[in-house]
C-alpha cells in the first residue's frame, strides 16, 4: 500500500530523511516513534507529499508519489491526515469542517456530503456537536472532528502525527478509541505517537527513527521486550520513565 | 464684512457640491480599481512565485517610497511624452487607484500570510485545490485581519485625492482654492472644505474601528 | 522617452537638488520632533480623567484624521492672513505638517500604551516594584517595541507629505522638480530626479525601521 525505497530528503543541508525503506501493507497499522526531530513528521508528511522528496521511489496505492508529474490531488483524496495541532477551519462549523472537500475534490452534491458528514460525525462519537465551531468543542472533541473530517473522503489509508499529544491526559483516550475503531475496521493507518499502550495494542509494527533513519522496525511486543539497538532501548527507558 | 463673505460663501455651495462629487468620483473609482488590481497583486505577493514576489515588492515600495504629489506629476507631465495621452482627471484616477493598490496589497498579503500554515496544509491534505484553498480557507479567514486596516486604507486614499487639485482636478480642495482667491476668508472657506471632507471620512473612521473591535473579539473567541 | 533622457541638465540643476534635499530633510525633521512632542501631550491629555482635557485632545484629533494634509495647510496658508497673522511660508508649513502629523503620533502612541495588558502592571506591582520601575522595565520597553514600526511609518509619510509644501512655494525636493519642469520644460528629468532623492530617504528609514525592530525584540527576551 505504501512503499519507501531509498528515500531521502534534505532541508538545505540537514539530512531529515536518511535512506528510508519501508513497506506497509493494506489494512496493516504501523506505529512510527523516536526521539523530537528524528524525522516522524517528516517521513509521514511525505507520504502524501506536504513535503517533496529528493531522492528515491515512494509509491502509495500504486501511484507514484515521488514523481512530479502525478497528478496529487488523486492521491490525497485517497489519505486522510490527521495533525498534532488538529488545524480545524475556524470559521467552519464541524459539519462544514467534514463536508468542504467532498463537495469541492469528490464534487458530491450537497445534500449527500452532510448526510455523510453527519454519520461520520456520529461515528467518532459527535452525533450533537455538528453545528458547533471549533472555538466551542474541548481538544478531544476537536481531534475528532479532524478525524471524521479525514474519513469524509472515504480514505483508503489515514495518518496521523501525534494525534493526542495536544490533548490534555483525560482526553487522549477517546481519540485513542476513536483511532483503534478504524484499526479494527481494517484501514490502513500510520501513527506517530509515544503512547505505548496504544502502539501495543493495536500496531502490527512499530518503527523506530533516529536522527533521520529508520532504526529498528519490529511488532511491538518484541520492541519493547527486548529492542535490538542500543538507541532503541535508550529511547525506551526516557519514555517509559515518565 | 464677515457676514458678507459667508453670505457669498453660502451662494458658492453648489460649487462645492460639484467639488464633492469630483472628489467622490475620483476617488469612488480608484478605490474600486485599487481593490481589485490590490487582492489580485496581494495574493501573488503572499504566493510561492519568487520573481513575481520580488516584482511587486520593488513596485509597493517605489509607490510608498514617494510622495503621491510627484506620482501625480509623473504620471501627467511624464507619460504624454511616451505617446499616452491623458487628461487630468484619467491621470488623478490612475494614479490614485496604482497608490491605492500599493498599500493595499501589502494589507492583503499580510493578512494571507497571518492565516496559520497548518490551514493550508490541512487544505492540501485533503486534496483542496490551490483556488478551493484560497476562495474556501485562507481569505474567509485572512478576511478578519484585512477588513479593518482596509476600511482604514479608503480613508487616506479619499484623503489623497485632495492633491489631485495639483493638476487641476476641479475637487472639492480645488474649489476652496478657487473660491479663496475670490473669498478673502481662508478660515471659513477652507472651514467648509475641511467639513466636507469630514462627512465624508469621519463614518468610514468609525466603521473601521467598529470592524477593529470586533474581529479582534471574533479572533479571541475562536 | 528615457533614451533621451538629459542627464547633463540633472547634473546642471545637482546643486540645487542637493539644497533642496536638504531642506526637505530639516523641514521634515523639525516637524517629526514637534509632531512627536504635539503627539505625547495629546495623548496624555485625551488618556486623561478630565473632559476638560480629553474632549479638546479628541476633536483635534478626529478633525485632523478626517480631512486631508493639502485642506489643512490651505486652511493655514490662506486662513491664518485673514487672521491678520503674517508669518514665512515655511513656518506656516512646518506648523501645518506639525498639527497633522502630531495627531496620528497620539493614536499610535495611545494604542501602544494600551496595548499592554493590565495584568502585567498588577503583576509588576504584586512582585514589588515601585511605579518608576513598572514603567522603566514593563511598560516603556513593551509600549516602544510595540510602536517603533508605526512610529517610523509615519516618519516616512512625514517627508512625503512635506512634498506638499511645494504647493504653497517652498523650496523643498518636489519645488526642484517643477522648476526644472517649468524653466526647461523637462518633467521627465525634474520628477524622477525628485521621485530618486523621496526613495533614498524611504529606504534608509525602512532600513531602520527593520533594524530597530530586531533590536527591540532581541532586549525584550531579557
Ligand atoms: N520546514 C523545515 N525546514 C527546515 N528544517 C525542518 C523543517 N521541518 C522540520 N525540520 C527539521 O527536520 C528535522 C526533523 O523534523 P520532524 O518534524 O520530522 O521531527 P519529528 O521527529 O516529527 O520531531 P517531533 O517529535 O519534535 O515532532 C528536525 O531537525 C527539524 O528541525
Ligand atoms: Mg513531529
Amino acid at each position: 500500500m505504501i512503499s519507501f525505497k531509498n528515500v531521502n530528503k534534505w532541508y538545505g543541508d540537514l539530512h531529515v530523511l536518511n535512506n528510508i525503506d519501508l513497506e506497509i501493507a493494506a489494512g496493516e497499522v504501523v506505529v512510527v516513534c523516536g526521539p523530537s526531530g528524528s524525522g516522524k513528521s517528516t517521513l509521514i508528511r511525505c507520504i502524501n507529499r506536504l513535503e517533496p522528496i529528493q531522492e528515491g521511489e515512494l509509491v502509495v496505492d500504486n501511484m507514484a508519489v515521488h514523481d512530479k508529474n502525478t497528478n496529487m490531488t488523486k492521491v490525497r483524496a485517497e489519505i486522510g491526515f490527521v495533525f498534532q495541532s488538529f488545524n480545524l477551519y475556524p470559521h467552519m462549523t464541524a459539519l462544514q469542517n467534514t463536508t468542504i472537500a467532498p463537495i469541492k475534490v469528490r464534487k458530491m452534491k450537497k445534500a449527500d456530503a452532510e448526510e455523510l458528514g453527519r454519520e461520520t460525525l456520529a461515528r467518532v462519537g459527535l452525533k450533537d456537536r455538528i453545528y458547533s465551531y471549533p472555538a466551542q468543542l474541548s481538544g478531544g472533541q476537536q481531534q475528532r472532528v479532524a478525524i471524521a473530517r479525514g474519513l469524509c473522503m472515504n480514505p483508503k489509508i489515514m495518518l496521523f502525527d501525534e494525534p493526542t499529544s495536544a490533548l490534555d491526559p483525560e482526553m487522549i483516550g477517546e481519540v485513542l478509541d476513536t483511532i483503534k475503531m478504524l484499526a479494527k475496521g481494517g484501514m490502513t493507518l500510520v501513527v506517530v505517537t509515544h503512547e505505548m499502550g496504544f502502539a501495543r495494542e493495536v500496531a502490527n509494527r512499530v518503527v523506530f527513527m533516529d536522527d533521520g533513519h529508520i532504526v529498528e522496525v519490529a511488532p511491538p511486543i518484541d520492541f519493547f521486550t527486548n529492542a535490538q539497538t542500543e538507541r532503541g532501548k535508550a529511547f525506551l527507558s526516557s519514555i517509559l520513565s515518565h | 464684512m464677515w457676514s458678507f463673505y459667508f453670505h457669498e460663501l453660502m451662494r458658492s455651495l453648489p460649487f462645492f457640491m460639484k467639488g464633492v462629487w469630483m472628489t467622490v468620483a475620483v476617488a469612488g473609482l480608484s478605490l474600486i480599481a485599487g481593490t481589485v488590481v490590490g487582492f489580485i497583486c496581494g495574493i501573488i505577493r503572499a504566493g510561492r512565485n519568487k520573481i513575481l514576489r520580488a516584482v511587486i515588492g520593488v513596485w509597493v515600495d517605489i509607490v510608498r517610497g514617494t510622495p503621491f504629489l510627484v506620482q501625480i506629476f509623473i504620471i501627467f507631465f511624464i507619460l504624454p511624452g511616451a505617446g499616452i495621452e491623458l487628461d487630468a482627471f484619467s491621470a488623478a484616477v490612475i494614479a490614485l487607484s496604482n497608490l491605492t493598490a500599493s498599500f493595499i496589497c501589502e494589507i492583503v498579503a499580510g493578512g494571507i500570510l497571518s492565516v496559520p500554515k497548518g490551514q493550508r496544509e490541512a487544505a492540501t491534505a485533503s486534496g483542496l485545490s490551490q483556488y478551493h484553498q484560497l476562495r474556501f480557507i485562507v481569505l474567509p479567514q485572512a478576511m478578519r485581519t484585512i477588513l479593518p486596516p482596509l476600511v482604514g486604507q479608503y480613508v487616506l486614499s479619499i484623503k489623497d485625492s485632495s492633491v489631485v487639485s495639483a493638476i487641476g482636478v476641479v475637487d472639492i480642495t480645488r474649489v476652496g482654492w478657487f473660491t479663496v482667491q475670490r473669498i478673502p476668508e481662508g478660515i471659513m472657506v477652507f472651514g467648509l472644505v475641511g467639513l466636507l471632507y469630514f462627512a465624508i471620512c469621519y463614518p468610514l473612521i468609525n466603521l473601521s474601528g467598529y470592524l477593529e473591535r470586533r474581529m479582534t473579539v471574533m479572533t479571541i473567541r475562536l | 522617452m528615457l533614451e533621451n533622457f538629459n542627464f547633463r541638465v540633472i547634473w546642471e540643476y545637482m546643486p540645487l537638488y542637493g539644497q533642496c534635499f536638504f531642506a526637505t530633510l530639516w523641514l521634515s525633521a523639525l516637524s517629526l520632533l514637534g509632531a512627536v512632542l504635539v503627539g505625547i501631550l495629546a495623548c496624555g491629555m485625551r488618556l486623561s480623567q478630565s473632559r476638560l482635557l480629553s474632549w479638546p485632545a479628541g476633536i483635534y484629533i478626529e478633525s485632523i484624521r478626517s480631512t486631508p494634509l493639502l485642506a489643512q495647510l490651505y486652511f493655514f496658508y490662506f486662513g491664518l492672513p485673514s487672521l491678520g497673522i503674517m508669518l514665512p511660508e515655511w513656518v506656516t508649513g512646518v506648523f501645518a505638517l506639525t498639527l497633522n502629523s502630531g495627531a496620528y503620533y497620539a493614536e499610535i502612541i495611545r494604542s501602544g500604551i494600551q496595548a499592554i495588558h493590565f495584568g502585567q502592571i498588577e503583576a509588576g506591582i504584586s512582585s514589588g516594584l515601585s511605579y518608576f520601575q513598572r514603567m522603566r522595565y514593563i511598560v516603556l520597553p513593551q509600549a516602544l517595541g510595540m510602536t517603533v514600526r508605526p512610529m517610523l511609518g509615519q516618519a516616512i509619510v512625514l517627508v512625503k507629505d512635506s512634498s506638499l509644501l511645494s504647493l504653497i512655494s517652498i523650496m523643498e525636493l518636489t519645488r526642484a522638480g517643477q522648476l526644472l519642469t517649468s524653466e526647461r520644460f523637462m518633467p521627465a528629468e525634474g520628477f524622477l530626479t525628485t521621485a530618486a532623492f523621496y526613495l533614498v530617504i524611504y529606504y534608509l528609514l525602512k532600513a531602520f525601521s527593520n533594524w530597530s525592530e530586531k533590536r527591540l525584540i532581541f532586549k525584550e527576551a531579557f
